[in-house]
């Protein structure tokens, strides 16, 4: 049986869970969005309250399973239906909105502690050219909940940047490996 | 055809009703579909944020699941642990707009807790003015 590797992309409502994983899924996203009723509405005419989900085949390698979570503190809940085998953690931002920050706080104050335990990417979305600042805002904010992770700028409707995704989760999956074989080493020794 | 807002007096009355006809019943509550409670009655205390985006979470992964095996519109969603039984129904009529969440206890007769949620759906149904009318 081949390989299979749990992926997650989480974010404020809007951010581009949902088109991420439709950019590159081989089957047809199963997806929970519901019409908004709040505020929300404005922007955004649907939301998603438990989570999308997609496949991509990797040939030898295997299979990516790809989940989509809402950061919304209120699905906290839905986080752990899906940890199990988690190898990385993908966050949204849509820098189009008038404060980027305000879902992304939202998002690192709920999972803070999850996020340090998984190789973790922050993807600015929606705008080629970020806000001035907003890479060093992010960052900045990354920093406040001890958090340290790259900061990418996407556009989620492009396969080769979710690809580009990938590519970092696992550099930096890599990289935790040989780091925990080395404290295992020392810990030998 | 747009529907208007959902009377809360007659909604909180509903689920009064459903609380004096249906013995074991612990909790009930009206949420919004996108996971925001809208009326709530607990014997005990509940978060209801947390049982609001729950609810909601819940069906619509069972409107999935159900999409998925072409076996039509979610009705209701059931359920049963240990301690207790939860009941989800879809409000009808609505548009899938409020979901109503009801906490029996394990000894609560279910076809009782299912009939009375059924009766519950309908009267908050009659509370939403477009609805009413039909």
């Amino acid at each position: 049986m081949s390989a299979t590797w749990k992926l997650l992309f989480i974010g404020e409502p809007g951010a581009g869970k949902t088109t991420c994983i439709a950019a590159v899924s081989d089957i047809e996203p199963v997806s929970t969005d519901v019409g908004c009723t709040d505020e929300l509405a404005q922007i955004k005419e649907t939301t998603t309250v438990a989570l999308d989900y997609g496949e991509l085949d990797l040939g030898r390698d295997g299979r990516l399973l790809l989940y989509g979570l809402p950061g919304q503190s209120r699905f906290r809940f839905m986080f752990d239906v899906v940890k199990e085998g988690l190898l990385g953690v993908a966050v949204l931002v849509d820098a189009t909105r008038a404060d980027p920050l305000r879902g992304l706080r939202e998002t690192l104050a709920t999972y803070a502690d999850e996020f340090r335990e998984l190789p973790c990417v922050l993807c600015l979305n929606k705008q080629e050219v970020p806000a001035r600042g907003l890479l060093e805002s992010c960052q900045r904010l990354l920093g406040e909940f001890g958090l340290v992770a790259p900061v990418l700028v996407i556009d989620a409707r492009r396969r080769s940047d979710v690809v580009r995704i990938f590519d970092m989760l696992f550099l930096l999956l890599e990289q935790s490996s040989v780091r925990i074989d080395r404290q295992e080493m020392v810990a030998w020794h | 055809m747009a529907l208007g807002v959902p009377d809360r007096v007659r909604c909180a009355g509903a689920l009064s009703e459903l609380f004096a006809r249906c013995e074991g019943v612990e909790a009930a509550l009206l949420a919004l579909r996108d996971g925001r409670p809208f009326v709530e009655k607990f014997r005990n205390p509940v978060d209801a944020g947390r049982l609001a985006a729950m609810t909601s979470s819940l069906a619509a992964l069972g409107q999935s699941a159900l999409k998925e095996l072409k076996a039509g519109a979610l009705d209701h969603i059931l359920i049963e642990g240990g301690e207790g039984k939860l009941v989800i129904s879809t409000v009808p009529g609505t548009g899938g707009l409020l979901l109503l969440a009801v906490l029996a206890a394990r000894d609560a007769r279910l076809g009782l807790v299912l009939g009375q949620s059924k009766i519950c759906c309908q009267a908050v149904a009659a509370a939403i003015p477009e609805v009413s009318r039909k």
